[in-house]
């Protein structure tokens, strides 16, 4: 245990101090957030002004849209780079340092998982503070305590799935060049996956059912249902329902699969399932990988 | 006197490739062992695998008493040895002191040896003035500085040492291998050394020599000096011709190259009898004394006597 925690430890002050590896791990956000003020806050006020009247608080229904994609993006990006320290300990050989010391392969990996939840969790909070931050400075309202809970948890499950997510990927690498490649191809394609980039409604019919069967996506849409839960009500006051329900389909704020719609307790199941499959899968891979 | 390292008949196969091909040896405790052989000789494959690295395909190996691969030994073994590899391995971004301390608590220490253990390579070894510096800015041999004291920190019998003198400059190496030295004399600490300078081999207890995973040769240095390096004389003759005629009478073989004749001599005093003889023909001179690296050369040359 006391060796575990040692190596945690160090993983963790290896990442802190890598100033550049940090940055990096924010860069897509950094870019959904410039899109955001360029465009995408004003193209989406703009189709909401058709159906409902423009108030303060649409403005803040739409920032509280971003808020909960870029949330579920940091995770994922925050957990990649923490694993980053995993490749290049295989590449430089460190792993055979530390095997010399009487700690198993496994202890080590699981050191490296430890510290991407680690990672994933003191990201997804500090952004979450700024978040709130940021909505607040522009007229909206904090989140009420029952809200918070509700985000709390879905981030701790959303860093959870992101950890083994990237655990499972990362595998897969085994130089720090391809682990470049895969940061970079994460960072991109994840936008698109979450539905933040553009929203789902956009996509072409193929596309639209990639993001919904993207298990990282239901993380986007729980916490988009629970900011954005307040502001639906005042917003789409006297609003027609089918109107609403059209919003939220090409918000992927709720999603249609095969004609129903995706309830949140279903979404919370394709996680949950998604974590416990991909760390079988990933002890698995490791298991045969180290024979 | 114990025995630290007992190898028997080990083997290692990669595939088709037989990387080391049946060794035996032993190293008995606090001797200092110099294993050479030139690159994919299976040297590495032998540390790894005793280091418990890489799992061996067949033979025995016993270290400090415990079995490797045996159930539980395994730890008990990577207890018991400390490995300096040839690359600098640990953390850029953290300190000597940082570096050392963490992977010293993968160990099993309690907090009071570890600082103990710490204020025993740490004087040894003068990490005062590198402690708080960050790995990453130290010079090449104030890493291997902290590379050995790494290696030491949960005061280990055996010390695995892979070329560890390999990159540093001759004044570095000097003092590297001072510490080394002066480590093995005090502590009594059992050394197991790769290494290709071969000046470092003549001051091991025993030599081992590796060529194509197979130990070719091995001995104390000065046993393997008798057996394979000699005296050798150069001769540079007036008139080449007068030379070999005089080398002819003189029952010496010889090698010629651009005029430059080398023969074998018996010790110093026997080429002074020769030089003696030979004076009036000779333009220079040079007498060679045998070193390692002959034994080194000689030995994978001719594959020595097995």
């Amino acid at each position: 245990m006391n060796a575990f925690l040692s190596l945690v430890n160090r993983n963790n002050k290896v990442f802190r101090r890598d100033k550049t590896q940090v940055f990096f791990s924010l860069l897509s956000v950094i870019i959904v957030v410039a899109l955001y003020a360029i465009f995408l806050q004003k193209m989406q006020i703009d189709r909401l002004e058709q159906i409902a009247m423009a108030t303060p608080e649409m403005v803040t229904m739409v920032n509280e849209w971003l808020v909960a994609g870029l949330l579920s993006m940091i995770a994922v990006t925050s957990t990649l780079a923490a694993f980053g320290i995993a490749v290049k300990d295989i590449e430089t050989k460190a792993t055979a340092d530390f095997l010399t010391a009487p700690v198993s392969r496994s202890t080590i990996q699981f050191s490296y998982v430890a510290n991407a939840f680690l990672i994933g969790l003191v990201f997804s909070f500090t952004a979450l503070i700024g978040c709130e931050i940021f909505i607040v400075a522009t007229g909206g309202n904090l989140l009420g305590f029952a809200e918070f809970a509700k985000v709390f948890a879905i981030l701790l499950l959303s860093v959870s799935l992101a950890s083994v997510f990237n655990l499972f990927l990362v595998l897969f690498v085994r130089t720090q060049n391809s682990f470049s490649t895969l940061g970079t191809l994460v960072g991109t394609v994840l936008g698109f996956l979450c539905g933040v980039y553009v929203p789902v409604g956009v996509l072409p019919g193929f596309a639209q059912n990639l993001v919904m069967y993207f298990p990282i996506s239901h993380t986007t849409v729980l916490l988009r249902e629970a900011f954005m839960q307040n502001s639906f009500a005042t917003v789409f006051d006297s609003v027609p329902a089918a109107d609403v329900e059209a919003y939220k389909l090409n918000y992927g704020v709720v999603y249609d699969i095969n004609g129903h719609l995706l309830s949140s307790s279903m979404s919370i199941i394709i996680i949950l399932v998604t974590i416990v499959v991909l760390s079988v899968l990933s002890i698995m891979i490791f298991k045969k990988k180290n024979k | 006197m114990t025995i630290a390292i007992q190898v028997k008949n080990l083997r290692k196969q990669y595939g088709e490739h037989e990387a080391v091909k049946g060794i035996s040896f032993e190293v008995k405790k606090g001797e200092l062992l110099a294993f050479l052989g030139a690159n994919g000789a299976g040297k590495s494959t032998t540390i790894e695998i005793l280091c418990t690295l890489l799992k061996k395909t067949s033979g025995t190996v016993n270290i400090n008493g415990f079995t490797l691969d045996a159930k539980n030994d395994n730890a008990d073994i990577r207890k018991s040895i400390g490995v300096v590899f040839q690359q600098s391995l640990l953390d850029e971004r953290l300190t000597v002191y940082e570096n050392i301390m963490h992977r010293g608590k993968t160990y099993g220490l309690t907090k009071t040896e570890l600082t103990a253990n710490y204020q025993f390579v740490s004087t040894y070894l003068h990490l005062e003035d590198i402690e708080k510096k960050k790995y990453g800015t130290l010079s090449g041999g104030q890493k291997r500085r902290a590379d050995i004291a790494r290696a030491l920190i949960h005061k280990p019998q055996i010390l695995f040492l892979d070329e560890p003198t390999t990159g540093l400059d001759p004044q570095t190496r000097q003092f590297v291998w001072q510490a080394i030295k002066k480590l093995q004399q005090e502590t009594n600490m059992t050394i197991f050394l790769t290494t290709h300078y071969m000046e470092e081999a003549a001051v091991a207890h025993h030599v081992i020599v590796l060529k194509k995973g197979q130990i070719v040769a091995q001995g104390t240095p000065d046993a393997l000096k008798t057996t394979y390096a000699y005296d050798q004389m150069t001769l540079v003759f007036q008139n080449e011709k007068d030379g070999e005629k005089w080398l002819l009478e003189n029952e010496l073989t010889y090698t010629e190259k651009q005029g430059i004749y080398t023969i074998k001599v018996d010790s110093t005093l026997h080429a002074l009898t020769l030089l003696k003889k030979a004076e009036p023909l000779l333009v220079s001179f040079e007498v060679i004394k045998g070193t390692m690296d002959d034994v080194f050369i000689h030995i994978m040359e001719d594959g020595g006597a097995a």
